[in-house]
């Protein structure tokens, strides 16, 4: 299989998609100016291949944060592209389609990976999407895209979460998530008083979650949002660590960019040595694969932000690219398998 | 969501489910305040069992340095043992030392044996000197009266003995002389005896003196001996420390080995109490699984219900 990144800062497609030829499956991602435009543009000079798309940043050695960039797979891919609506409130509503796509594509598990980009609710959209994917040993990547809308087969919908299921016909593929933050002392917190429509986390071990972090961390409540690069939370779910982002204070509580549950088990982080991080997922990737012919990341815009501020992001993207073809969408969310994370990066690699 | 009132066209509905998911929510909600007590709990364990541990862990830590002690004990004691021997190494030194000082002054009193022995014959030589002086003044006195008869007969032979008469009166002055010299001589030998006589008391004197230091010498070196006596006793008393040290670390062994298989048992417990902590936090997830689908049940029922 091959992978092809077009892209144009200035958000023409027909340039983005210069050279690319009997593409399998398209992902398009643009800017929220021009998404319709670029959904139905695309439909139209490929009609009928799979595609799906949202709004966001794309990149391969750099990055296009305000044009348009398009990743598409050819030769020796099988793909599928769909979408589940009403994702508030009832993705599970539409699960057929998703059950019906696996069926026809015909995975071994693992040689098979389904990517998505969802407009919100992204926990119960990863809860209801893995659920029909685990039955199958598929492995899941993706984020969550801005302005609320996606796409797929040229089509754009609202609270929907548009996904490709992608067979790689020449070998396996491999999902994998990394987290540049470890834990911060030896703090451990049961979450409760939570708000899980909002994304609001009420209590740790009882007390106030704002005054908790305030008391550890020594930070004024206006530096709670910007002191969240520096240290998120972390929920523990067996031997993961699944990173969630703060988002601003709520009276005592705190907002975060993730639903909180009662019952949560958090801990705090902080940041690690992100460039020796970065460089040992290169090497556990290459130790795992033996012939890399595609890379496909999503990156957290927190993430983005930071490396970009650490004037790292070119090299982290260069150092990526190492492995081989690599591309990607910095993303609001980031999806592995059935968990819905902040500040990560998650990538599929294909052989 | 409202509960419809039953009725025969009501039966048809799917509101008994929703009915039930209501139910369900409330239980779920029931079991996930329960489960954030048992976290709790289970956090409240881990803690307290993480500070026994810990304490566990200063005991053991506390035994070790306790049998560092003992080691540095057995090692000063083992330093006392060096002081020992090099007691030993000097005493014998010494020792050595007046053996040499007790052989060398027995070789003085050897040479005071052979000065006394000369002395005595010298004494002797001097009697014997005496003697002679006694048979010259003898002599001399005959000599004299030889001389004074010879004097008589020359003047009876008159004018024929008057050259006889003249040696007979030089022999008397010879004889008066020899005698004056013998006095001087006697007098002489008299000055030697009696400087003789008081180095003889001299090296009597000495003699007895050096006898007196050999009795010391061999007293000193006595002494010495009951030094190194009693410093083989304090090794005695090191061997017995070193052996009641030897007993305590053996015993301090065992208790650490104790301690040691306890901290085994700790962390077993600790790596039960871990799993279930992360059997917990994997049921967290679980219910947000749970509680994601249920939430949709009845968005899906309306649904249904709107046709």
């Amino acid at each position: 299989m091959r992978q092809f990144f077009g892209m144009s800062p200035s958000g023409n497609l027909e340039e983005a998609l210069h050279g690319l030829k009997d593409p399998q499956l398209i992902m398009l991602l643009s800017n929220n100016e021009q998404f319709e435009d670029h959904v139905k543009k695309l439909e139209s000079l490929f009609p009928g291949v799979p595609s799906i798309g949202c709004i966001g940043m794309s990149y391969d050695v750099r990055v296009v944060e305000k044009g348009v960039g398009v990743i598409a797979y050819y030769d020796g891919i099988n793909a599928v592209a769909n979408v589940l609506e009403h994702v508030s409130v009832m993705p599970v509503k539409y699960i057929g389609r998703l059950q019906k796509d696996i069926h026809s594509i015909k995975s071994s598990g693992r040689d098979t990976v389904c990517i998505d980009f969802c407009s919100g609710n992204d926990a119960c959209v990863l809860t209801t999407i893995y659920s029909a994917l685990q039955r199958s040993n598929i492995s899941l990547v993706g984020g969550t895209g801005d302005g609320g809308k996606v796409s797929a087969n040229g089509k754009v919908y609202e609270d929907a979460v548009a996904y490709a299921l992608i067979k790689n016909l020449n070998g396996k593929v491999k999902a994998y998530k990394e987290n540049i933050y470890h834990q911060l002392g030896n703090y451990r917190f049961v979450a409760s008083g939570t708000d899980k429509a909002n994304y609001r986390l009420g209590q740790l071990n009882g007390k106030p979650a704002k005054q908790v972090y305030q008391n550890i961390l020594h930070v004024t409540e206006e530096q709670i949002s910007t002191q969240t690069f520096k240290n998120p939370f972390g929920k523990i779910n067996g031997n993961d660590t699944c990173i969630i982002s703060i988002k601003e204070v709520s009276g005592n509580s705190l907002t975060c960019f993730r639903q909180v549950n009662d019952s949560d088990v958090l801990i705090l982080l902080e940041l690690g040595d992100y460039r020796q991080i970065v460089r040992d997922t290169i090497q556990t990737i290459k130790n795992d694969f033996q012939r890399i012919s595609a890379v496909f990341s999503v990156n957290c815009l927190f993430r983005y932000l930071l490396f970009t501020d650490h004037h790292y992001m070119k090299d982290y993207l260069m150092d990526m690219s190492t492995l081989g073809h690599h591309a990607g969408l910095v993303g609001y969310g980031e999806h592995y398998n059935n968990r819905f994370v902040n500040q990560s990066m998650t990538c599929v690699v294909f052989e | 969501m409202k509960f419809r009132k039953k009725s025969q066209q009501e039966e048809k509905t799917l509101d008994p489910i929703v009915y039930v998911v209501e139910s369900l929510q409330g239980y779920r909600s029931a079991l996930i305040q329960s489960e954030v007590d048992s976290l709790h709990e289970l956090s409240m364990v881990r803690h307290s069992f993480g500070n026994v541990l810990h304490d566990s862990e200063s005991l053991r830590e506390s035994l070790s340095d306790f049998e560092q002690t003992f080691s540095s004990i057995n090692t000063v004691s083992a330093q006392f043992a060096s002081v020992k021997d090099n007691i030993f190494e000097s005493v014998s030194q010494v020792q050595g030392k007046v053996e040499t000082l007790k052989s060398s002054s027995l070789q003085v009193a050897n040479h005071f044996e052979e000065m006394q022995s000369t002395f005595d014959t010298f004494q002797l030589s001097l009697n014997e000197i005496r003697k002679c002086m006694g048979r010259i003044v003898s002599i001399a006195d005959q000599t004299n009266i030889l001389s004074l008869n010879a004097s008589i007969e020359a003047a009876r032979a008159g004018e024929q003995g008057k050259g006889f008469a003249t040696v007979a009166g030089e022999i008397k002055s010879l004889s008066e002389e020899i005698k004056n010299l013998v006095s001087m001589v006697d007098s002489s030998v008299g000055e030697v005896e009696s400087g003789t006589d008081q180095l003889h008391a001299s090296i009597q004197t000495s003699h007895q003196a050096l006898e007196e230091s050999l009795t010391k010498v061999d007293e000193t070196y006595a002494m010495f001996d009951k030094i190194t006596q009693a410093a083989g006793g304090a090794e005695s008393v090191q061997t017995e420390i070193s052996g009641v040290i030897d007993d305590s670390k053996s015993k301090l062994h065992t208790l650490s080995s104790f301690f040691e298989k306890m901290k085994n048992h700790y962390d077993t417990v600790m790596q039960h109490i871990n799993r279930v902590s992360s059997m917990g936090t994997t049921k967290s997830a679980m219910y947000e699984d749970i509680d994601n689908m249920m939430a949709q049940i009845p968005p899906i029922i309306d649904d249904y219900n709107a046709g």
